[in-house]
């Protein structure tokens, strides 16, 4: 063990003045225990969609950092997320994945919860606890907050924290392009079945970094676009609008969020994709055609991917997912992959589609796999006692983020790097990692909405 | 008298208590532990008479008629 | 003597098919992957679903659905192909330095041939796989399950029509699946 590994967080470890990241906070056991309590515990989590239980009684069960949780939709229609442990013994009292269900009964003493998470049978409850148990107050754990935006469900531990709305800022729009339908209706998503999991031997961070907007990993994809897996049938991975479009990073300051995003010149139209799929190409240009005319301006915003903070990712546009990333240990990360389709699409659309994501995303996806083998080893080769005293360079394009960037009449808020002449920027992992710190020193909401006035000094 | 498995018992079937009683289930959880059922007969307590409450499985010691 | 014909023509297919499956085994081992290719159907699919704990009685929920729902894989011969075409490039980084694997193949059953066991054209065979994978220095995967082959007659020899590979886990405990099962 390294001698490092004894203490926890310490400031120096995030040094954006610097453009430097210290290794431990990948590696350290302690730093990785105490963002269980500082971040997962108080950070607004992405929790499942609610598509995924459309009738009463429907049950998902879901993870909230390291913990199980049960996303259910209770008798009366209520959508709650409980924590999966029985209030008596602590056993899970789901261990199915999905399903629907009248109670949640514990396999270990027998108590049994309602979909409201009232605790509504104790055995013995007359002999043996002489009916003076408090059910009311032996429910299943709930959350403190829960919030269901345009059908995806997110929930948070800390009763303090601002509500999701407010949590997300000026990020706002590009989680609503992945939930809105492409032709610019308001929540038209819905989730396909079969939600993908598999391990990672690395930090939860890397994924989050890489998905914040890593621009500059590209050339580590290059195998999957020489053998060619595009929308169209062939050719580079993604879709062709990147090449007309203004690339941009945005950041959103004091949140923690930040993505990838195009914007497409005034008045012109995104490049034919699906070419060798009429139908699917013909829906696409019936729904640009519909969003330009129900958004505007608007619509020349096209989504790519991104990061809410903690470890949510999003990707609004090709392929269609959302991923979040929850911690096992230091050196393990649990990848979730939910993927997208516009519920009123064609099914020959929906199917075209989910080919395409299939062979992209995921630990089949041709894509992805080359993220993980990165992940993977990055994190192992950092770990040693030496290799933890170098920290990792992140000073790619600082000092270079505007506000009020405008396109062509279009102003896109937050801190952006224009990036269609510097072709990368590590913009998006200092806002990361900056919001990072501050969540791992504020001990409380009111330090930690800092766009209330509050003070910042984290890591600058 | 082997135990019996109220996993798959149907609504309407009618139970036989520990303590003597007669119930009808209501509903079926399907858990294997409990079921929602109506009192037909108490000796124990008649004011239980029709009334609907959770039944833990150890307690379901027979099938009615 | 006719049923002792079709005992030996059950065993002879049995063993056909088996010696198929070996071979198939022993091509995707020795990383002769062209030649693993021309063993497909042009039409072949490519099928691994995801599977869920689920309650009992609720056989239909375990696996997600072919063509409809996310899989691990569902796929054709042309994205089979690009797979192969990736790992070629030697810039595939999870799978360069390549992994070494050994297929092993038991349990082979033959379910059905149709129009007959003497005249086979289209097989059903069911076997179990175990796959071990070793990669870089100590990267260790084992992979435990069914598979559920639909052969057809190919001339002399057999194709691989569609493959259903049912995964012995829920969250699945590698981190990719660069190979082929």
């Amino acid at each position: 063990m390294a001698m490092d590994d004894k203490r926890g967080y310490r400031s120096g470890l995030v040094d954006l003045r610097a453009g430097e990241v210290s290794r431990e906070i990948f590696v350290n056991e302690h730093i990785y225990a105490e963002e269980q309590e500082r971040i997962f515990a108080r950070a607004w989590l992405h929790v499942g969609h609610e598509s995924q239980i459309p009738k009463p009684g429907d049950y998902f069960v879901s993870s909230m950092g390291e913990e199980s949780v049960i996303l259910c939709r209770d008798r009366a229609g209520k959508i709650h997320v409980f924590l999966n442990s029985c209030r008596h013994r602590g056993m899970k009292v789901c261990r199915y994945d999905q399903g629907t269900t009248a109670v949640f009964t514990c396999p270990y003493h027998g108590w049994s919860y309602g979909t409201d998470g009232r605790l509504v049978g104790v055995p013995y409850f007359r002999e043996a606890y002489h009916s003076r148990l408090d059910k009311e107050k032996w429910g299943l754990v709930e959350v403190a907050q829960m919030h269901n935006y345009k059908g995806s469900i997110w929930a948070t531990w800390d009763p303090a924290a601002p509500g999701f709305t407010e949590y997300l800022g000026d990020f706002t729009r590009y989680l609503d392009l992945q939930l809105d339908g492409w032709d610019g209706r308001e929540g038209q998503a819905e989730v396909l079945g079969g939600i993908q999991k598999w391990l990672v031997p690395c930090n939860w961070k890397f994924p989050a970094e890489n998905f914040s907007g890593d621009t500059y990993h590209n050339i580590s994809h290059r195998s999957v676009d020489l053998a060619g897996i595009g929308p169209s049938g062939a050719g580079r991975r993604d879709m062709g609008e990147r090449d007309v479009s203004r690339k941009l990073h945005v950041c959103i300051p004091d949140r923690g969020h930040q993505t990838i995003h195009y914007v497409l010149p005034a008045g012109k139209s995104p490049p034919p994709a699906y070419l060798n799929a009429p139908i699917v190409a013909e829906y696409v240009r019936h729904c640009e055609e519909e969003r330009r005319r129900l958004r505007g301006e608007e619509a020349r915003l096209v989504g790519a991917p991104g990061e809410i903070f903690p470890n949510t990712a999003l990707l609004s546009r090709q392929p269609r997912t959302m991923a979040v990333w929850h911690p096992r240990s230091p050196h393990q990360t649990e990848c979730w992959r939910w993927f997208f389709v516009d519920r009123d699409a064609p099914t020959e659309v929906k199917h075209f589609l989910r080919d395409y994501y299939i062979r992209y995303s995921g630990p089949a996806g041709m894509t992805e796999q080359d993220d993980m083998e990165n992940w993977n080893y990055a994190h192992a080769a950092s770990r040693g006692t030496i290799a933890r005293r170098y920290p990792y360079n992140y000073d790619q394009g600082s000092g270079t983020a505007v506000t009020n960037y405008e396109y062509q009449g279009l102003r896109v808020p937050g801190e952006v790097i224009d990036l269609t002449e510097t072709q990368s920027s590590e913009q998006p992992m200092r806002n990361f990692y900056r919001r990072w710190a501050e969540f791992m020193e504020a001990d409380d909401w009111s330090r930690l909405a800092t766009w209330r006035g509050g003070e910042r000094k984290a890591a600058e | 008298m082997s135990a019996i498995n109220v996993r798959d018992l149907a609504p309407g079937t009618s139970i036989v208590l520990a303590d003597g009683a007669e119930a009808e289930i209501v509903t079926n959880p399907g858990d294997g532990m409990w079921l929602f059922a109506r009192y037909l007969s108490s000796p124990r307590d008649p004011t239980l008479v029709g009334q609907e409450e959770m039944i833990f499985a150890p307690d379901v010691v027979a099938l009615g008629r | 003597m006719a049923e002792r014909d079709a005992r030996i023509d059950r065993l002879l297919l049995s063993q056909e098919i088996t010696d198929f499956l070996y071979r198939e085994a022993e091509l995707l081992d020795e990383r002769r992957y062209r030649e693993w290719l021309d063993l497909l159907a042009d039409d072949v699919r490519y099928w691994m679903p995801i599977r869920r704990n689920v309650k009992l009685g609720d056989d239909e929920g375990e696996f997600t659905r072919a063509l409809s729902d996310i899989n691990w894989f569902d796929e054709g011969k042309d994205t089979l192909s690009r797979r192969v075409k990736q790992i070629e490039t030697g810039i595939h980084w999870a799978e360069e330095p390549r992994s070494r694997l050994s297929h092993l193949v038991t349990n082979v059953q033959v379910q059905g041939a149709e129009p007959s066991l003497a005249a086979p054209q289209d097989v059903s065979v069911t076997s179990r796989f175990l796959i071990y994978r070793n990669r870089v220095e100590t990267e260790t995967d084992i992979l435990v399950g069914r598979r559920e082959d639909q052969l057809r007659r190919n001339g002399a020899g057999w194709l691989l029509a569609r493959r259903k590979i049912i995964l012995d886990q829920n969250v699945l405990l590698s981190k990719n699946l660069t190979f082929f099962i």
